[in-house]
């Protein structure tokens, strides 16, 4: 049996996770992020945590990544140079958007920036009418204009994005087909491509978001996977937006697919260990240096969504649109708060204490990590309220008494207990967001807490939103990790067809799947996966034919018949009505969209690492919010063997993290390391 | 001036917060139901509908993120079926759209289902209003120049749609002979009623759970706390008074032989004592003959859009009734902006509407003038279009709004082409667009140079070509600044005035009144272009990079900074 390896890569660490397949050992292993070369710290990442193991690299069956690359480039405004080539008239798509704003009533909102300003947006006489016939044919005399235009500005990227192209892609073919000769190291990443899906603004925008993060994602991608080649690893895969995972050639044809890799890791292994422990309503808390994300499981699964907009803030509700880039990928659905345990704590100008957004990362770090860090951050309290792996207090004391409690005439501890409260309150936003502020009752839920700052905030967050249980994992700070590798390859592929069912083209239909399976098939033969565990689900965005919105509903295997039309028809009839409650069996049904995931399954894998005979490393005064200075039990994480327990207030200590105990509620070890925490 | 109560929930707060949001989220889940399910472009994909969760007596609890301008009004449409039926039994679900009877205008349709708990008590009412693209009347859209409220099309009273469960043929019968494209309208209808549904249900299971009378304890709770919070921001701003006079387009009705529309006037006072507001528009013209008559509730909404953004900025105060406790709107009857029958009203819904939200900032410049935004787009800046599909034989109507830019605030530019004020609807994506109707749209851009001027630029407007294929269509035009520009604030510069052309086929050119209703013959193109926003602070000051690029990116252009900066434009590189 071989062993799995995902590395997971967060704003301050960079996590390992090493699974035995079959057998159920764990390792994990941290190492600072790099942001200044973020490929050769994942590089070194690896290598650590082999040699800590000692695993040798032939020894590794699988290795997974969740990158924050695309993420990143989009929020920081950091992506390719990039233009836009639209069909004459409409180089403004992405500026105007879909016109209606995200807050009703903020008289300061500000507006959702623009990938490609508008002086690098340039069209090209085109047009083709709604049937996908031409109207205006493509003015090739303009292309070397537009090459020369695209030169002088040094793009390193383009985007081509024509009306209807999703029902004739010939003209932004030839557009693409001319730049890539004349323009052979600038990626071309064209809508008809990309996204063969109707509406012309969420098309382009997700081409613009590849062709802005592509060559970025790229340069990192090649380098890690030739780095691994060299080390005699096995392919390197990417976990997408869906929670399943990819070869780097299929990311690079679809980069949008690669955003919020990392937490749609967490939300996977929160999910796969729901499953191991018989936990199906969970509420997901994963926590790290730079961010929280909070997510719902309900019933075992996790909900995807169509409707993303990255780098945007409106994803903590579904109809909140117009603050990021809409992508029409599928898409872990979390509520994402800019508070982690790196997060800088101020005074703003009206004398307020705020927690982040700015976050001192990885470089410097906390004051505490005595890395050349001087403003306080969320960890640096840490010393006084029971967090972990802190060398340098008396730096982190004097950096929270000399900016924050001295202005703030308070003490430091008062300070200390300041920045907690807020940074707590942001916490459970996020996780009202998804979880009260969409009807479900947050009591009924259990709390999974993970990343390096989850288990220290867990407890009074299920305190303040009345959840009843806290599940910490046996390595929780390693935790987003653990889901890249027990999770299953996925690529889902979609096009439009848009045709009623009634006199619908069989055979065209079947040839549209046939042309995503093969591409499916392909793409599953290169994983190396055995054809026995491929999987191949069909399925097709239906409405009736004057809505705006589709439900997709599967279509199983088999010849496409009248009776399998009339069973699709039927299908979507019945789900319609059990969501929205009305149908109208006697109407037409429109076919807009068919999809296809291909799935090549990989075993599941338990964890767990009991411990036994619980190690007391001694006593220490903290405060906690409410109890002010106590004697608290301080204990190793890892010691604690099945049904042992320990009152609080405590603190465990692991290398990976910290789990903190309030008075009032004990911890206990289940039999595979799970520790449960529960009010008494 | 009434004491600010203290909000003390009848509740733990915990469950406070948790029945609190689950009221909302029921509000935005019967949205989810209405735009996944209905049938019209204007709905399904613009969004012109609100929906909310009312009390027994018709005060809204809570609103789902919709349309601003519905908001102040649609306790009115809820209050109106209350009074009219005053008994409901389960089963029952009312419809109308009497703008003199709790409606806004005809073509906005309120659909009231009541929710009973499990011992048939009343506990409150679902609400959607939704926009139809038709409702009947002399023009294809309903969006005709009519001279009283007879003309504009089918008015309905409160009226049962069903009864216990099931479709009052005598009324069905009589909408659908009423409308065109019937068939679109009863998908709509649909629609309204499942999200209506959708709403009872989870007032009913929030019943279940909680209790029926600690479940309307808390509604009550819900309007009170925004009560509170909306007496506490108003508390903090300065007190004082503040007017501001402008003038409006027209209404649509030609007043000379040359084919002009008189402009109406319209004055606004307004007075902020401790934590209330009061809010009057005495001296605004009488009441016009053309449909830009605003019910009261109409105005009153205009204003409270405004009043939240001005007095809660950062949008924490959940909407409901509760808000507009402190806030009172006047205005004399038989004015402008305090229709009395049978005045027409279809245009002033929105026209009026925002004159009243962007005339609350100004009035308020001299009160709060960090706290207000010039001027924006202040017109939906509609485009109506009906006749038969040459692709299909089949009659179409099609109702398409277009943005302009949002005004410039203190400390920040206008934003460019979003909808503003009252206004939220979207934009129909072109493709699907030109699928459900026989047009082109041939260009679809901002306008460069239609940012008023200022410290900080107004927002730009935009510019839509649309084709007429096929057959002649039966169009109307109803828009607003086409001749009073969006005015900037603290020395900014006005934006861009609206402009529609018409270009038939055979190269005629004209340029069309803001209102009314004309025919764009097959080939015809019409040339909408929507209004930018003011600008804020005088344009001496604004930053030299941001004029850079603004420059590099062509929102202005060379000879746009000497005409409005005065100065030589500067060099720019890339």
């Amino acid at each position: 049996m071989g062993w799995r390896i995902g590395v997971d890569i967060g704003g301050t660490f960079t996590d390992v996770a090493l699974v035995e397949e079959g057998g159920g050992r764990i390792a994990i292993a941290k190492v600072s992020t790099t942001p200044r070369d973020l490929a050769a710290g994942v590089m070194t990442a690896i290598e650590t945590a082999l040699a800590q193991n000692a695993i040798a690299p032939d020894a590794i069956s699988f290795l997974s990544h969740a990158t924050t690359v695309v993420t990143n480039a989009l929020l920081e405004s950091k992506g390719a140079r990039t233009a836009l080539i639209s069909t004459r008239g409409f180089r403004d798509l992405l500026e105007l958007r879909r016109s209606a704003r995200s807050d009703l009533y903020d008289l300061f909102q500000d507006p959702p920036d623009v990938l490609v300003p508008r002086h690098r947006r340039l069209e090209i006489t085109e047009r083709l009418d709604a049937q996908g016939e031409v109207v205006t044919p493509l003015a090739e005399d303009e292309i070397d204009d537009i090459v020369a235009a695209l030169r002088a500005a040094e793009v390193e990227a383009v985007a081509v994005s024509f009306l209807y192209s999703f029902l004739n892609g010939d003209h932004e073919a030839r557009v693409a087909a001319r730049l890539r000769a004349e323009l052979p190291d600038v990626p071309i990443f064209v809508s008809s491509e990309v996204l063969p899906e109707i509406r012309e603004f969420e098309r382009a925008s997700t081409t613009a978001v590849c062709a802005y993060v592509g060559p970025i994602l790229a340069s990192y991608l090649e380098r890690i996977a030739e780095a691994v080649d060299a080390l005699g690893l096995p392919g390197l895969r990417v976990m997408a937006s869906s929670g399943g995972v990819l070869e780097v050639a299929e990311v690079l044809r679809m980069p949008a697919m690669a955003v919020e890799s990392g937490p749609a890791a967490g939300v996977v292994a929160a999910a796969a260990v729901g499953r191991q422990l018989g936990e199906r309503n969970l509420l997901s808390f994963d926590m790290g240096g730079t961010t929280a994300k909070a997510s719902l499981i309900e019933d075992g699964a996790i909900e995807t969504t169509s409707e993303y907009e990255v780098g945007g803030e409106g994803n903590a509700s579904r109809w909140l649109h117009g603050t990021g880039h809409p992508i029409r990928v599928p898409v872990i659905d979390l509520a994402e708060v800019s508070a982690g345990g790196g997060s800088i704590a101020w005074i703003d100008p009206g004398g307020a204490l705020k927690v982040g957004p700015r976050s001192a990362g990885a470089e410097p770090g906390p004051v505490c990590y005595g890395a050349g860090g001087t403003e306080p951050t969320v960890t640096d309290p840490g010393h006084l309220l029971g967090g972990g792996l802190a060398v340098d207090i008396e730096a982190a004391r004097s950096a929270i008494a000399g900016k924050l409690a001295e202005p703030l005439g308070l003490s430091v501890e008062e300070a200390a207990l300041g920045i907690i409260n807020v940074v707590n309150n942001a916490m459970a936003e996020a996780l009202r967001i998804v979880s009260v502020a969409r009807g479900h009752d947050a009591r009924e839920f259990a709390l999974i807490a993970f990343g390096g700052a989850g288990p220290v905030h867990a407890a009074a967050l299920a305190a303040e939103l009345e959840v009843p249980r806290v599940i910490v994992p046996p390595i929780a700070g390693g935790f987003s990790a653990l889901g890249l590798v027990a999770t299953d390859l996925r690529r889902d592929y979609a096009r439009t067809f848009y045709a009623r069912l009634s006199g619908l083209d069989r055979p065209a239909l079947a040839a549209g799947f046939a042309e995503m399976e093969a591409a499916a098939r392909a793409m599953l033969a290169a994983t190396g996966i055995e054809p026995t565990r491929w999987r191949i689900e069909r399925q097709a965005d239906l409405r009736y034919p004057r809505q705006a919105y589709e439900l997709t509903v599967a279509l199983p295997e088999g010849e496409i018949s009248d009776p399998a039309l009339a069973a699709l028809a039927g299908e979507f009839h019945a789900k319609h009505k059990a969501t929205y409650g009305h149908s109208n069996p006697e109407e037409d049904v429109q076919m807009v969209n068919i999809r296809l995931s291909a799935i090549g399954a990989l075993d599941s894998i338990d964890v767990g690492a009991p411990g036994g005979g619980i190690e007391r490393l001694g006593r220490r005064t903290l405060v906690f919010p409410g109890s002010g200075a106590v004697e608290a039990e301080i204990a190793r994480r890892e010691s604690l063997g099945p049904g042992e327990s320990v009152a609080g207030p405590a603190v465990l200590q692991a290398l990976d993290c910290t789990t903190v105990v309030p008075p009032g509620w004990r911890a206990e070890a289940d039999r595979q390391g799970f520790v449960m925490m529960e009010r008494e | 001036m009434s004491e600010a109560k203290p909000f003390r929930p009848s509740v733990d707060a915990a469950t406070f917060e948790v029945v609190k949001n689950s009221l909302y989220s029921a509000a935005e889940e019967m949205k989810v139901v209405l735009a996944k399910t209905a049938y019209s472009p204007i709905l399904k994909v613009a969004g012109d509908y609100s929906c909310g969760i009312f009390d027994a007596a018709g005060a809204m609890v809570a609103q789902g993120p919709d349309l601003p301008i519905h908001l102040g009004s649609m306790p009115d449409s809820v209050k109106a079926v209350v009074q009219a039926w005053p008994d409901p039994a389960p089963g029952d679900v009312f419809i109308h759209n009497d703008p003199y009877f709790g409606g806004s205008h005809l073509p906005d349709v309120n659909v009231v289902t009541p929710a009973f708990d499990d011992a048939g008590g009343l506990l409150g009412y679902a609400c959607v209003r939704a926009h139809w693209p038709d409702i009947g009347g002399g023009t294809p859209g309903s969006y005709g120049a009519a001279t009283d409220i007879y003309g504009e099309g089918l008015r309905l009273p409160p009226v049962r749609l069903m009864i216990a469960g099931e479709i009052n043929p005598d009324i069905d019968a009589v909408i659908f002979a009423n409308v065109r494209t019937p068939e679109e309208r009863r998908g709509d209808l649909r629609a309204q009623v499942a999200a209506n549904r959708r709403g009872a249900e989870r007032l009913a299971v929030l019943a279940r759970k909680h209790g029926g009378d600690v479940l309307r304890g808390i509604m009550a709770d819900v309007m009170d706390y925004s009560e509170a919070m909306m007496r506490q921001a108003l508390a903090r701003l300065a007190d004082g008074e503040g007017r501001f006079e402008e003038l409006m387009d027209g209404d649509g009705v030609l007043d000379d032989e040359e084919g002009n529309d008189a402009p109406i006037r319209v004055r606004i006072r307004v007075e902020k004592q401790g934590d209330e507001l009061l809010v009057d528009f005495a001296g605004s013209d009488p009441q016009t003959q053309g449909p830009m008559n605003a019910p009261l509730a109409v105005t009153a909404s205009g204003v409270f859009t405004s009043v939240k953004m001005l007095a809660d900025p950062a949008n924490v105060i959940p909407p409901n009734s509760g808000c507009w406790r402190p806030v009172t709107v006047t205005a004399p009857p038989g004015c402008v902006m305090h229709a009395t029958l049978p005045a027409s009203v279809v245009y002033a819904n929105h026209e009026v509407g925002h004159r009243a939200s962007d005339m609350f900032f100004a009035a308020m410049a001299e009160i709060a003038p960090d706290s207000v935004m010039a001027c924006s787009q202040g017109t939906s800046a509609i485009l109506t279009l009906g006749g038969n599909d040459y692709r299909t034989g089949q009659g179409y109507v099609s109702y398409e709004t277009l943005k302009g830019g949002f005004g410039a605030r203190p400390t920040k530019d206008g934003i460019n082409a979003l909808a503003s004020g009252i206004a939220n609807t979207m934009n129909t994506p072109i493709e699907v667009l030109e699928m459900s109707f026989p047009v082109r749209v041939e260009a679809y851009e901002l306008i460069p140079d239609s940012g008023g001027a200022g410290r900080f630029r107004g927002g730009l407007g935009t510019r839509r070509i649309t084709r007429v294929l096929g057959s002649d269509a039966a169009a109307s035009v109803c828009c607003e600044r086409t001749l009073a520009a969006p005015f900037g604030l603290a020395g900014g510069g006005a934006g861009a005035a609206a402009e529609i052309v018409l270009l038939d086929p055979n190269g005629g050119e004209t340029r069309l009144n803001s209102k009314g209703p004309f025919t764009a013959m097959a080939g015809a193109r019409v040339v909408y272009s929507a209004p930018g926003s003011g600008g804020y602070g005088p344009a001496a000051e604004r930053d030299p990079a941001a004029l850079r690029d603004d420059l590099r990116d062509g929102y202005v252009t060379a000879e746009g900074v000497r005409a409005a900066y005065g100065i030589e434009p500067p060099a720019i590189d890339e």
